[in-house]
């Protein structure tokens, strides 16, 4: 630094002391005034950026979670929902007692026949509890005793747009914010030097669904909720590099000439939002050396590419990005999702799911064994699924070896691990044509209720105030934790 | 719920030495704690009593008073929250809420005082209130500094010093125009010693045209603008006339209640002309939806209960998109009465299935005058040749010779038809890549050849004569292939349709080949088949555009339909009058070489007028439905569950005034109710929404909910009398907005005093002028325009100006889709023009709060965030801004550092650098300088950043330093601050 410069900065925390308190005119529902007042959450010079809940409702499980969607919909019946009688329902029609006369969607509904499709993979036994995996995932059958597997996750919605939109921010009308916003907003990040949400996208091999940045948007919420989203190519985050010619030391000096005068400019105006600047500014500088360092995978060793297979070493794949979301765990980053997309599989589902599950399979396994190996398990929550399942009847023409299926949000897989999961756990049934639910169902607001939980917030009581309404992640009909998959 | 009051009470001061008022400090709290259980709902009341209304707060029960007026302690509701028996305490232990002791001692101080009840503020219209007497007459400007003095007074502060008239010309700018002034424009009003100074300039801000770009910008969140269709694949379109009809509205000042009929009911206007159609383009501004699975009722409801929900937040500043799946809960809103309101829109045209490429009809056409008469001409041209076609017939004579031709020449014998067979779908990256490329069998000349181009199979349940529905993926394409046998060389016609596009070939020779995205129906192409004798090798190509795909194959074409045929066979002479009549008929239109002719002039004539309306821009409008759809409550607001007992029918919630006589029932007829002279909520939540705009907070600061739930009012009396004279004075907006920014409110310094600080932290009192963050679109506007780079170009399509590469691409349906930017000035247009794509909007913009715009929005936030300052700081936009800037000033700067640096600052806040700027900055720039001069290079790559190109007339070291002296400037506070 200069010496003609004194940029003798207080830097308080970013979340400014104006902005608090707007967020406590808007009455945020679990907290008084003061707290929201308290000089713990106004200056958290710990490098924490605190949340708008001081204290947890309850004792957390997980500090951080990643977040594994696949976007398109994924087919349970061919990666996970095995059940020998499964295989009696090839060819035949689809039981009118089995539909129950429930909407299909426009891209089915005027099919004349619905041949049932048994999944054309071999199915194993793993684990323990001998728990069937597809031969699509030879790695993932060898995670089956640290995960919980939901076969009963279930949603109303039966098209992209909607389902995607209703799993990520809990309902399918727009303008509600992300299940990662929604953290952010309430915890905050234990590193300031990082975005408390961030989002990383990879293509698969078939028709990839769109893609909105609602998913990841704050909604009602401040927009500093929003998912950051990190990118493979080019800039990491947009805008971090500087201009062409401008090196790190001139970075340095012209911000902090701007600091001089933003100081003189707060002494003479006094407008505590000039002094939340000054320190937005100084983290922005952070951030443009902490998320290189971060996203430079140079220093991992050539063992940890192997663990993560063959793609791990081209940026964005989903292999490249698992790896970066376990830096991102590692650095204190308290919420990660990864889009991959290419899931939606109407026709030749058999040649193109084994695209996809390549794409994620070792990768996958491979994030849940580097946690462990690296002692973050106990306390980061994996969660791994998409929008909805597959139709177990066949999408247009069924061959012996080819056939498609439509979108199925009665009944769908997902799994979830670490931070409190039970280990080697299988919950939920559905029936013989997985189809509908027998057993333990889940509705995705359950699913999204259990992973606040985890991180010790009650979704009933985790409010925000909006248009008359406490609005909350989970809505309005009434969600459960699902405490039987809590270990 | 503790905040809400904390915050009335610190803020406002209301302590219980104060008497309480219903309204401000006990409605809340019972909207907040009992209503869920004792409000209007009745599905959820419990114990038969209501504490939302008059009658239930002082009824009597078996137990006593509720509330007893005579005997205060006696009260029921004291007691019941007051015991310590957990069965008999309100609010129940099992509900998780309880009273804080501070609300429990406002009710009791309530109760004491006389319990005096009164209707929700908002409900009741808004009176002339009278203007408070103040001790300060001097700092009084007009009427709304009364309000504010007396409100300061009473919380012992004083009004800040008015601000100088340097930062306020700057203020009121931003304000009113969304721009700076230019240092002449600030010259002008510092030297002007004129009574009305400030008021000749406010008059010439309001009568610029960029008034109305700054007027309409706030009212594109409102009113959901975007240039793409939001679900699904959030395709394109052009509502852009829309929004040049808005920018021509504020400018020419339309009343606020005319503004308000053309865009909701514009179309139902007597003779509505095309500028008032177009105006209701407001309500086709939702996302839409192309997903290939929908179902169309769904989203078509979705639809209806978005434009309940825009018009109810915008124009009531009601939440009653709360009411869709059963009664509000706070607000005296049934759902029946929502079903109501939403049957006003529900009788639109426009469906639930839509497209992702431009607009869906209803729309209207944009012709210019050329176009207009050719389409016109054209027309009557049509018109009159069918007159003429109706007119003239063939001769009996030409006639019988046709019949005898037909009859001798015996029916075809009809060819034979082989099996269908069908390939495997082709995949493609895109629509065209699918529909250009061969996959193998195209150009075959016969089966056997096109059968080793890929896997076939047959298709054994298509039937001929029957749209055929395939389950082809997005952008693939599936060859359909059949020999057809032939004993000799004839021509036959075959009928056929598809979805999407559709080639055709016979014997490897191309037939057909049409590029269309529709659905599959009978009889959309015909192609004529020269059979050769022996086998003929038919193949057709179907190629998906995304969602539902088909196919249509009939032999024999509509060229000589059966009943023809069987009228052919009858005899001459055993015919009837009518069967003769359907074979002239016949005769003249298909057959006859004058009737053909005719048939062909009219198709080419409205090909013609059709490559026109092509060509044309449309907008999309409203259009009711002849016969109105009928409208029924939906179950759980759930499209699928119409509760057909009882048809809906258009009307207004009853706590609100009646419909005016003799308007009609539909949505003019709601447009007038809403702009009704008495009407409660229109002009309050419009007034407060200009207030928010200018103040940065409302007078409510809920601005799109003053319904119960909503804020308690900083200045109840003056919004109102904003209200009623805004309405008195003929809804008239920039008398309004002059009325607001002439005040001495709006002119005071916005510097924190300590007391103001202490006393009136959030400015809610209005203890001094506004100071906030300029919203995005200003930020970005203000260094274009410093720069002199701004595009004056006001309306148009928006443009593409930089973005950062692939932000299109990945999100969009199949990653294809790559943002084009734009060249040139449309790099420089101002930011309301930006391409609004609402699954991935301008992340420059989206750094700074703005709105996806996929639904209504009135209140943005205003964070302070460190992408904020990356963007500023890296983005190529900003960068090559001041660079040019940089150009700017050394041309005109004068020759010292010292007056550029007093240029730059006179450019980007309207006044000279003082010393220490000077100082920092003269740092600054000799310090860049020497780095530059030894790194020739990096002031090289500097000076190439952005498209627009440095003069290489001027030191690249100079003009480098100035460089990142400009940006530094952009970044500072009072750069980036409405002072």
């Amino acid at each position: 630094m200069n010496p003609f410069i004194q940029s003798n900065l207080q830097l308080s925390d970013p979340i400014s002391r104006r902005e608090m308190i707007r967020l406590g005119a808007r009455g945020f529902g679990a907290l008084g005034l003061a707290s929201i007042l308290s000089p713990e959450i106004l200056k958290g010079n710990t490098g924490r950026v605190a949340g708008v809940l001081g204290q947890p409702h309850s004792k957390p499980k997980a500090k951080r979670a990643i977040y594994l969607f696949f976007s398109g919909g994924p087919s349970h019946i061919d990666m996970y929902d095995f059940k020998p009688a499964i295989r009696k329902t090839h060819g035949i029609e689809l039981p009118e007692s089995i539909r129950q006369g429930q909407r299909l969607t426009g891209m089915t509904s005027g099919q004349k026949s619905f041949p049932c499709v048994a999944p054309m993979f071999d199915f194993q036994k793993y684990g323990r509890n001998g728990t069937y995996i597809s031969e699509l995932l030879p790695h993932i059958a060898t995670i089956v005793d640290d995960i919980t597997i939901i076969k009963s996750v279930n949603t109303e919605a039966i098209n992209h747009d909607p389902a995607i939109t209703y799993i990520n921010t809990g309902t399918q009308q727009l303008g509600h914010p992300s299940m990662g916003a929604w953290l952010s907003y309430g915890l905050g990040s234990s590193n300031q030097n990082l975005p408390g949400y961030v989002v990383m996208i990879s293509k698969g091999g078939g028709q990839s669904q769109a893609l909105y940045s609602r998913l990841w948007g704050s909604g009602f919420l401040s927009s500093r909720h929003q998912g950051v989203k990190f990118r493979s190519a080019g800039e990491p985050v947009l805008y971090l590099n500087n201009p062409p010619g401008i090196n790190p030391q001139s970075r340095r000096s012209i911000l902090d000439h701007i600091a001089r005068i933003n100081q003189d400019r707060l002494q003479s105006v006094g407008d505590p939002e000039i002094e939340a600047r000054i320190s937005q500014y100084e983290m922005a500088y952070r951030m443009q050396t902490s998320v290189p360092e971060l996203t430079d995978l140079s220093d991992e060793p050539d063992h940890v590419f192997e663990l993560y297979g063959p793609e791990s070493r081209e940026p964005g794949t989903f292999a490249y990005n698992c790896i970066l979301a376990r830096r991102m765990a590692e650095r204190g980053v308290p919420f990660t999702q990864l889009f991959h997309r290419g899931w939606d599989q109407h026709g030749s589902l058999p040649r193109l799911i084994r695209l996809q599950c390549k794409n994620i399979d070792q990768p996958a396994a491979a994030l849940i064994k580097d946690l462990k190996m690296r002692g973050m398990f106990d306390d980061t929550l994996v969660i791994c699924g998409g929008e909805f399942g597959r139709t177990i009847y066949s999408q247009g023409k069924l061959s012996e070896t080819d056939h498609g299926r439509d979108h199925h949000g009665r009944c769908f897989t997902m799994w979830m691990a670490g931070a409190g999961i039970k280990r080697g756990f299988e919950y939920g049934e559905t029936d013989d044509f997985s189809y509908n639910i027998v057993k333990n169902p889940v509705h995705i607001n359950d699913l999204n209720a259990t992973v606040l939980h985890q991180f010790g917030i009650d979704h009933q009581r985790f409010t925000y105030k909006y248009q008359g309404l406490d609005q909350r992640l989970t809505g309005v009909q009434g969600a459960r934790v699902v405490g039987d998959i809590l270990a | 719920m503790g905040s809400f009051f904390g915050v009335c009470l610190i803020f406002q001061g209301h302590v219980s030495a104060e008497s309480i008022e219903f309204n401000r400090d006990i409605r809340p709290i019972l909207a907040a704690e009992c209503l869920h259980c004792h409000g209007h709902d009745p599905k959820l009341r419990k114990a038969d009593l209501r504490l939302d209304e008059r009658a239930g707060l002082y009824a009597e029960t078996k137990d006593g008073f509720i509330i007893d007026r005579k005997k205060p302690e006696q009260s029921l509701l004291l007691q019941r929250i007051l015991t310590e028996d957990p069965d008999d305490r309100m609010p129940p232990p099992e509900s998780k809420k309880s009273l804080s002791e501070e609300k429990i001692s406002m009710i009791r101080q309530w109760i004491m005082e006389g319990a005096e009840w009164q209707d929700h503020w908002a409900f009741v219209a808004p009176k002339n209130p009278t203007l408070p007497e103040v001790a300060e007459e001097a700092w009084i400007g007009n009427p709304i500094d009364r309000f504010v003095y007396s409100e300061l007074d009473q919380h012992g502060l004083i009004p800040s010093a008015a601000a100088d008239r340097r930062t306020l010309m700057r203020r009121v700018n931003f304000d009113l125009t969304g721009l700076p002034p230019t240092p002449e424009e600030v010259e002008a009003f510092v030297s002007d010693t004129g009574p009305n100074a400030f008021e000749k300039v406010v008059d010439r801000l309001l009568n610029s045209e960029r008034y109305g770009e700054r007027m309409t910008l706030a009212w594109m969140d409102a009113a959901r603008y975007g240039d793409s269709s939001v679900f699904h694949a959030d395709g394109v379109r052009d509502m852009w006339p829309w929004r040049d009809w808005v920018i021509r509205a504020y400018n020419s000042n339309m009343p606020f209640d005319q503004f308000t009929v053309e865009q909701l009911a514009g179309d139902l206007l007597p003779g509505s002309t095309r500028n008032q159609k177009i105006a209701s383009g407001f309500n086709r501004n939702h996302g839409t939806t192309d997903e290939g699975g929908a179902i169309d009722e769904e989203y078509r409801v979705e639809y209806m209960v978005d434009r309940v929900k825009t018009t109810s937040n915008v124009w009531l500043g009601l939440s009653m998109e709360c009411a869709q799946c059963h009664d509000h809960k706070y607000d005296p809103i049934s759902q029946k009465e929502y079903y109501q309101f939403y049957a006003f829109f529900n009788r639109s045209k426009d469906r639930g299935m839509q497209t992702r490429n431009g607009n869906a009809p209803p729309l209207v056409y944009l012709y210019d005058p050329m176009q207009e008469a050719q389409v016109d001409h054209f027309g009557q041209q049509i018109a009159g040749l069918k007159e003429n076609r109706k007119r003239v017939q063939p001769t009996q004579g030409e006639m019988s010779s046709w019949a005898a031709l037909e009859r001798a020449k015996g029916l075809h014998k009809k060819p034979a038809l082989g099996a269908w067979m069908e390939s495997e779908p082709f995949s493609e990256t895109g629509f065209d890549q699918s529909f250009d490329r061969d996959f193998g069998p195209e150009t075959k000349k016969d089966w056997a050849a096109v059968k080793e181009s890929g896997n076939w199979e047959p298709a054994e349940d298509w039937k001929d004569g029957k749209p055929i529905t395939l389950s082809l993926p997005d952008f693939h394409s599936l060859y359909a292939a059949r020999v057809i046998q032939s004993e000799d060389a004839m021509e036959i016609d075959v009928s056929l349709g598809s979805d999407d596009a559709l080639k055709v070939w016979l014997n490897g020779e191309e037939l057909l080949s049409r590029k269309v995205v529709r659905g599959v129906a009978a009889d959309q192409e015909t192609v004529r088949l020269k059979l050769k004798p022996g086998e003929n090798l038919f193949l057709a190509k179907i190629i998906n555009s995304g969602g539902g795909s088909g196919f249509y194959f009939k032999l024999g074409g509509p060229r000589i339909p059966l009943k023809i045929v069987g009228l052919l066979k009858i005899k001459e002479g055993e015919s009837t009058e009518e069967d003769s009549t359907a074979l002239t008929e016949y005769y003249s239109k298909k057959v006859w070489p004058v009737g053909l002719k005719l048939n062909e002039e009219i198709q080419s004539l409205e090909k013609q007028q059709k490559d026109i309306r092509d060509s044309v821009t449309t907008c999309m409008v409203m259009e009711d439905m002849e016969k109105p759809r009928a409208t029924y409550v939906l179950s759980r607001g759930h499209y699928a569950s119409p509760v057909k007992d009882e048809e809906i029918l258009p009307g207004v919630p009853a706590f609100l005034p009646t419909m005016p006589e003799g308007v009609p029932s539909n949505r003019l007829g709601l447009a007038r109710w809403l702009t009704l002279p008495n009407h409660p909520l229109t002009a309050r939540v419009t007034v407060n929404r200009y207030w928010q705009m200018l103040f940065g907070s409302g007078l409510v600061s809920t601005v799109s909910d003053l319904g119960t739930r909503g804020d308690w009012p900083s200045h109840m009396n003056l919004l109102d009398w904003l209200a009623r004279d805004f309405i008195d004075h003929g809804w008239n907006v920039k008398r309004t907005l002059k009325q607001m920014v002439m005040s001495s409110t709006y002119r005071q310094q916005s510097n924190f005093t300590p007391e103001s600080r202490q006393k009136d932290p959030e400015n809610i009192l209005l203890s001094r002028g506004p100071r906030f963050r300029l919203q995005g679109e200003f930020i970005r506007d203000n260094v274009l325009m410093l720069s002199g780079l701004l595009n004056a170009h006001v309306g148009g399509p928006s443009t593409k100006p930089y973005q950062p590469p692939r932000i299109w691409n990945e999100v969009s349906l199949d990653g294809n889709l790559k943002y084009v930017r734009d060249k040139g000035d449309k790099l420089y247009r101002r930011s309301m023009y930006i391409y609004w794509k609402r699954s991935a909007p301008s992340p420059s913009m989206m750094a700074f709060d703005a709105p996806t715009r996929e639904k209504c929005l009135i209140q943005r936030q205003r964070t302070n965030t460190p992408l904020q300052a990356l963007v500023i700081l890296n983005d190529v936009q900003f960068v090559e801004a001041a660079r040019v800037f940089a150009e700017r000033i050394m041309k005109n700067g004068g020759a010292s550092i010292e007056e550029k640096i007093r240029y730059a600052f006179l450019h980007a806040v309207g006044r000279p650098a003082d010393k220490l700027r000077t100082q920092v900055m003269t740092h600054l720039y000799q310090e860049q300088l020497e780095a530059f001069r030894q790194e020739p290079e990096r002031a090289e790559a500097l000076l190439e950043f952005g498209e627009f190109e440095s003069d290489d007339r001027l030191d690249p070291a100079e003009h480098a330093a100035l460089t990142t002296l400009a940006n530094a400037l952009f970044n500072l506070d009072e750069v980036l601050t409405k002072e």
